[in-house]
């Protein structure tokens, strides 16, 4: 492994941490402030293609250290998408098989790209982001699959499971607090199992407690695949901001600063510019979790013009 | 479970642990998401799909007498047997199977209390994928009870008139008429409202956070007291297609125990749909 000249002997050796960080990369043209240095970390450089796979790794890791997996036990996990993606995508490289239980309302490009990557398909009918707990869908249907069948499927489960917050200690926080020399005082993350956020903030405000971390959330009844609205978190700030502007926000950061960036970046970018010029000053991070490749047919149902006169 | 008007109509998941084998006692679970039980239930329960399996295939209507004789009859169970009913989304379509076992004069059958995600989220409990062995009986409706069951006329007289309660039980959005049915669902009306007269009680107002009900003196202070639904009167359950209003059903009848409670299971699909029907907005 060499980060120098980037050979590695495995597409696990790419994986990002402190000595081999996700880029980090300054907002010129969309900066809402000159005295406020914003910057966009670039989740989809990771090798799997998104923030996701912090949290795989770690989970599959320690299955693996305890015996977990293998021997014709796989995965079964219940996921709206890049969590599967990249859970897939090292499962089958370490040869285990894997389930995934994904809500209807995923987008077509990450349903596919699933079975690409090689996860069984499971598609049932549940809200956008399942909330944790008692609720039904895919949680629980993942969950029935490895309580019926445990010789044949383990259950990572992201929304319960304590290394999807410890990856970002270890690695997202770290690379940050690195990243910025410490400088860092605006940290800009949106919402799905809270890992990213709790992770994130934990390592932060240790080394500053006076760091703000804002969580932005899409307005109810959403449809920005992989995010979650929850009412009450630990964060500095719950942000909302109107939905459909994560997909204008998008359009403008792949347009105006050549950055491919998803919806949910969309929206982190819109939550952080209103945030910025209430607060004037600072040096703000944005997490941006994934590029806008798996949300063509999304941004075609909410940008006017993208569906028409594609065909001669 | 004390204090319930009938507490014999509903089991722990402990008990339902403790009764797996017994002779007699039939487990059947039914989804709103047919495919649940295939990803796993509780050994030796049978599934029925709500679907295809508690409806007639041709008309609306719920499956005829002889229909739930053959459906009941393959699935292993005597008119003797102790029935258990539990399924997903806090017993919905149980209810609703529970509301169909008494109008075809079933003795006795039960809800598993918190549905099928609690025992599945309780470490001393198992799931299968193995399926259930049965043996077929001869089963026989000997009474129906359609008093259970109300029909579009009654619940527009009930409108006018204001002799009955009308509860209606779906979310405040489709109450108001903000919204026609909840997302992805594919049954729906041509209009959006409540029926006139109606209160709005939704389901999930009957359930704790781990989707057991709440107690008596609970479900009480909520129906009668806070929301004003007259126990000297009749009363009529609906919601969208009589799956949640059977939750609300079990809840008035069952566990507060008033009289003459009826499901309307033509529900906002049906009243939503007729033509110069008056319906309310807000």
């Amino acid at each position: 492994m060499n980060h120098q000249t980037r050979v590695y002997n495995d597409i696990f050796e790419m994986l990002p941490s402190e000595e081999n960080p996700s880029p980090m990369v300054r907002i010129n043209r969309m900066s809402p402030s000159p005295d406020f240095e914003l910057h966009a970390k670039l989740e989809w450089l990771n090798p799997f293609g998104s923030v996701k796979d912090r949290a795989a790794w770690a989970m599959l890791r320690e299955m693996e250290e305890k015996g977990e997996v293998g021997h014709g036990r796989g995965l079964v996990e219940p996921t709206s998408g890049n969590t599967g993606i990249s859970l897939a995508a090292m499962a089958k490289a370490r040869g285990y098989h894997i389930r995934a239980v994904v809500p209807n309302k995923v987008p077509l490009e990450k349903k596919v790209l699933l079975k690409i990557a090689g996860a069984e398909l499971d598609v049932v009918n549940d809200a956008l982001c399942p909330a944790p707990g008692l609720g039904d869908g895919s949680i629980n249907i993942a969950k029935s699959h490895a309580k019926a069948q445990a010789k044949k499927y383990a259950m990572p489960n992201q929304y319960e499971n304590e290394q999807n917050v410890l990856a970002h200690m270890r690695t997202t926080g770290p690379e940050i607090w690195r990243q910025t020399e410490g400088k860092v005082t605006h940290l800009f993350v949106s919402l799905g199992t809270c890992g990213t956020v709790s992770g994130t903030s934990r390592f932060l405000k240790g080394k500053n407690s006076s760091i703000k971390v804002i969580a932005v959330q899409p307005t109810e009844g959403h449809d920005v695949p992989g995010l979650r609205n929850v009412s009450q978190l630990g964060v500095s700030k719950l942000f909302e901001v109107e939905y459909k502007l994560a997909y204008a926000r998008a359009m403008e950061l792949c347009q105006t600063e050549g950055l491919l960036a998803g919806p949910s970046s969309g929206l982190i970018y819109e939550g952080a510019r209103e945030i910025i010029l209430r607060d004037k000053k600072g040096f703000g991070v944005m997490i941006f979790p994934d590029n806008i490749f798996k949300y063509t047919s999304n941004m075609m149902k909410h940008i006017p013009g993208l569906a028409t006169g594609n065909e001669a | 479970m004390a204090n319930y008007a009938q507490p014999e109509v509903l089991v722990t998941t402990d008990w339902v642990r403790d009764n797996l084998e017994k002779p007699g006692t039939k487990l059947v679970e039914i989804d709103v998401d047919t495919k649940a039980y295939d990803a796993g239930h509780i050994p030796g329960a049978i599934g029925f799909n709500w679907q295809t399996q508690l409806q007639d295939q041709v008309r609306r209507d719920i499956i005829g007498k002889e229909a739930f004789e053959k459906l009941l009859g393959g699935a292993g169970i005597s008119p003797k047997d102790t029935v258990i009913l539990y399924g997903d989304n806090n017993n919905w379509f149980a209810a609703y199977g529970f509301w169909l076992f008494k109008i075809y004069g079933h003795k006795d059958v039960r809800l598993m209390n918190g549905g099928r995600v609690k025992w599945l989220n309780e470490k001393d409990k198992s799931l299968t994928t193995d399926p259930p062995k049965i043996t077929p009986t001869q089963y026989k409706v000997t009474e129906t009870h359609l008093e259970l069951r109300a029909m579009l006329p009654e619940v527009m007289d009930i409108s006018k008139t204001g002799k009955a309660n009308l509860v209606d039980v779906r979310s405040p959005d489709e109450f108001s008429g903000k919204v026609i049915a909840p997302p992805g669902m594919s049954e729906t009306a041509q209009r959006g409202g409540h029926i006139p007269g109606a209160r709005s009680v939704p389901w999930s107002t009957a359930v704790q956070q781990d989707g057991t009900f709440k107690s008596a003196d609970e479900l009480q202070s909520i129906y009668i007291q806070q929301k004003g639904v007259d126990s000297t009167k009749p009363t009529v359950a609906y919601c969208r297609i009589g799956e949640r209003s059977s939750h609300t059903w079990f809840v008035l009848k069952y566990l507060l125990g008033l009289d003459n409670v009826k499901n309307y299971d033509g529900s906002w699909t049906e009243y939503g749909n007729v033509v110069a029907a008056p319906i309310e907005k807000g």
